[in-house]
């Protein structure tokens, strides 16, 4: 009997002893992580300190960096070597592919075990709604280059009155149709100003032996940027938008988005996208620009510098750029978001991640990474340097006429991107039609806007 | 020391602690949580009844047919790679010029990172440029040069050919180790009664390797039903709404997306199936034993 009460003792001490090991070894973990908001907003409080001075930022510090594909420059890196050699914080930068960034980051930042800097969509509805960032972001208000932001670019990353991001890219670009304008000028041809005329246009390339588009659905997200041209929904109802954000409004039934996706559909199924649109990939749109192989290709104001950079003898301003033209739209659709940097609230490194951010919006990385970056023309720092060629001052010049995207203008759109994505993919593999696509944004939307509570869907 | 003693049953009190407080406990909270709206959006947590079983089995999601690409996905895996490895096995049993070589060859990929395979192949199999279409343009066969991942006809055999390819290689392994256990006085006694290749296999090889292939099946369909890594890797689910989507690369994006209710949902539904295989399986494989 002795014996069976020592045992069945032993065993529940084991048991014990194992808790109470694994408890306090959590709240080991925890604790320091718990302090650190209280530690971090102590620090924008006492702005004047310098940030040279901070404790935890130095020699054995790595901060972790994770972001989507095409979000950080090869002079990002660049930057990041010169900032380890002068305050010893190394960088460590995990880039994700583009397809499956969103679900890993959002994975992270719901697990509580993101890296101390995540890039980010910017957008003022849904850093609230789906990053939560007066939760799982640092504030940065008072940083030293927060007053340098934008105000445009800023309003986008603010909740609360309060600044959370950095952006990282140029956002006065859009994305626009990008073309060839010598292969445009051998085939006798002209800017298109609406639909029937960009259909006339890729008739005449495709005639040439060339593919007009180069669209790469496998990432997942740019063909979705084709959208974009949903500016003409809300210049024929300027108050589409807000009838939108308040549910009194759907996609389903809208007469310029329906026809948008069913446009979009015909390009691919009369073969202006060519055979492999469905592989191909983001990477390689200035490559395939440059062979002649293709045309055009939707892009930001920046390609004939990337086309070049993969093929010198294409020279730089060969590239031009009108509007997406689907749904015969004319007007230049703006957008304020972008990529852009947050640190997370429960990095170990809030310090360390600061500096980092205070490095890349310093007048010498900003004019570093305009001159290196193709795409960068203006990015959206008062201190940062223009570098719009003739090209796209003539692009811009041309369409006076600016509208916001719905990525700006319309709550739970900018989360839904991907799984817009997935139905737009399924769209040209006829498995849904234009009008489903239309229908299952909306149930996305109304997900979101449940699950956020949202009093407009209640 | 008294071979008969039978240990007492508080004995396994430690274990039966550990494995109700680590794993039994953890799943039925998981269980738990599928009866609420529990999201990331939202720090409150409700009761719902049967709301997200009602989402995860509606005719307007595609939930169904996840759990039925889940499903099939394990069984042509795991019916091929037993096959597959068995053909293998029983070559590379027999007495050839550098048999290691060949066994380390086909097992190489099995010890390989299912992500650099998935990376790998998406770029073999890409339809421009990759080598598999290449190959098939260079020696006049073009009609076999196909959209491996980007059609829905193609992708799922796709990506299941890839992932048979992976692990044939192991299953392999694990049934030569069954074949060599076998007493060759069975074959020799076959052989003098005049048996040919055919029947030593059907009546020697095959009856004494059923544990064994037994072992594979089980190792085969736990982790079919578990895939993630490698459809995540090579299509993501895509092309389209859920062409190869999985129930695990669905349970990562419902996640992914904070809808945490629903994912927990799904993965009760794919417990559940998991008892009845997992039962199902111990029926048959315990039937023949011989309980003393």
């Amino acid at each position: 009997m002795k014996k069976k009460i020592l045992v069945t003792l032993l065993s529940v001490s084991m048991v014990m002893g194992m808790l109470a090991g694994c408890t306090q070894g959590g709240a080991a973990d925890t604790a320091p992580a718990a302090s650190e908001p209280a530690a971090a907003a102590e620090e924008v409080t006492e702005e004047a300190a310098p940030i040279e001075e901070n404790s935890d930022a130095g020699d054995d510090v790595t901060i972790t960096f994770m972001a989507s594909q095409d979000w950080i420059q090869d002079a990002e890196m660049e930057l990041g070597e010169k900032f380890t050699e002068e305050t010893g914080i190394k960088v460590d930068y995990q880039i994700v592919p583009s397809d499956q960034y969103e679900s890993l980051l959002m994975t992270k930042i719901n697990a509580g075990e993101c890296t101390d800097i995540f890039g980010g969509q910017s957008s003022q509805f849904s850093i609230v709604t789906q990053f939560d960032v007066e939760k799982n972001a640092v504030d940065l208000s008072g940083e030293s280059w927060a007053g340098n932001v934008d105000p445009a670019a800023a309003v986008e990353l603010s909740a609360g009155g309060k600044l959370y991001g950095q952006p990282i890219q140029d956002v006065s670009a859009c994305w626009a149709v990008a073309y060839n304008i010598s292969m445009f000028d051998e085939l006798g041809l002209s800017i298109p100003t609406n639909y029937a005329e960009f259909c006339d246009v890729c008739e005449k390339i495709k005639a040439a032996g060339i593919t007009p588009i180069y669209e790469c659905v496998s990432d997942g997200w740019h063909h979705v940027c084709w959208t974009e041209a949903a500016v003409a929904a809300t210049q024929a109802d300027p108050s589409y938008p807000d009838k939108l954000n308040n549910n009194e409004a759907t996609f389903e039934g809208n007469p310029e988005l329906t026809t948008m996706f069913a446009q979009l559909k015909e390009m691919a199924d009369k073969g202006y996208m060519g055979d492999n649109y469905m592989s191909n990939e983001y990477a390689n749109a200035p490559a395939s620009i440059a062979s002649g192989e293709y045309a055009m290709v939707l892009y930001n104001q920046g390609l004939g510098a990337e086309v070049n950079a993969a093929d010198p003898d294409f020279p730089v301003d060969n590239i031009g750029y009108f509007v997406n033209p689907l749904c015969d739209n004319q007007a230049l659709n703006v957008n304020y978001c972008g990529p852009s940097r947050f640190i997370f609230s429960g990095s170990k490194n809030i310090d360390a991640a600061k500096k980092y951010l205070e490095f890349m919006a310093s007048d010498e990385s900003l004019a570093y990474m305009t001159e290196n970056v193709g795409k960068f023309n203006q990015l959206p720092y008062s201190n940062a340097p223009s570098a719009y060629s003739s090209v796209v001052q003539d692009f811009y010049d041309r369409y006076p006429n600016k509208v916001a995207v719905f990525q700006a203008s319309v709550k739970y759109y900018n989360p839904a991107w991907m799984d817009i994505g997935a139905d737009m993919s399924a769209m040209f593999l006829d498995e849904m039609t234009p009008e489903e696509v239309l229908k299952d944004i909306d149930k996305l939307r109304a997900e979101q806007a449940a699950a956020a509570s949202d009093p407009a869907w209640q | 020391m008294n071979r008969n003693k039978i240990y007492p049953r508080y004995f396994a009190l430690g274990a039966l602690i550990i494995y109700f407080v680590f794993f039994f406990l953890p799943g039925l909270i998981g269980v738990g949580y599928s009866f609420t709206d529990w999201s990331a959006y939202s720090d409150e947590l409700h009761y719902v009844g049967f709301e997200n079983f009602k989402t995860v089995f509606s005719a307007d999601e595609n939930y169904m047919k996840i759990i039925t690409n889940t499903l099939e996905f394990t069984l042509i895996t795991t019916v091929l790679k037993n096959v597959i490895g068995l053909i293998l096995a029983l070559l590379l049993t027999k007495s050839i010029r550098l048999l290691n070589m060949h066994r380390g060859i086909v097992f190489m990929p099995s010890v390989l990172s299912t992500l650099i395979i998935g990376m790998i192949f998406k770029s073999i199999l890409d339809p421009k440029s990759g080598l598999l279409n290449s190959f098939f343009r260079s020696v006049g066969l073009e009609m076999f040069a196909k959209k491996w991942l980007v059609t829905s006809e193609l992708a799922f055999g796709s990506v299941m050919a890839v992932d048979i390819w992976r692990g044939v290689g192991y299953i392999m392994t694990i049934l030569i180790a069954g074949i060599l256990s076998i007493s060759s006085d069975y074959y020799e006694a076959a052989a003098i009664d005049g048996a040919g290749g055919w029947k030593k296999f059907r009546y020697i090889t095959l009856p004494l390797i059923l544990p064994t292939l037994a072992t594979t099946t089980v190792l085969n369909v736990i982790y079919g039903l578990k895939v993630f890594d490698m459809v995540y890797a090579l299509t993501n689910g895509g092309p389209g709404k859920a062409t190869t989507e999985v129930l695990y690369t669905a349970v990562f994006k419902k996640f992914g997306t904070g809808q945490y209710a629903v994912g927990t949902a799904l993965s009760s539904v794919m417990f559940v199936i998991m008892i009845f295989v997992g039962a199902y399986m111990i029926r048959v494989m315990t039937k023949n034993e011989v309980v003393e």
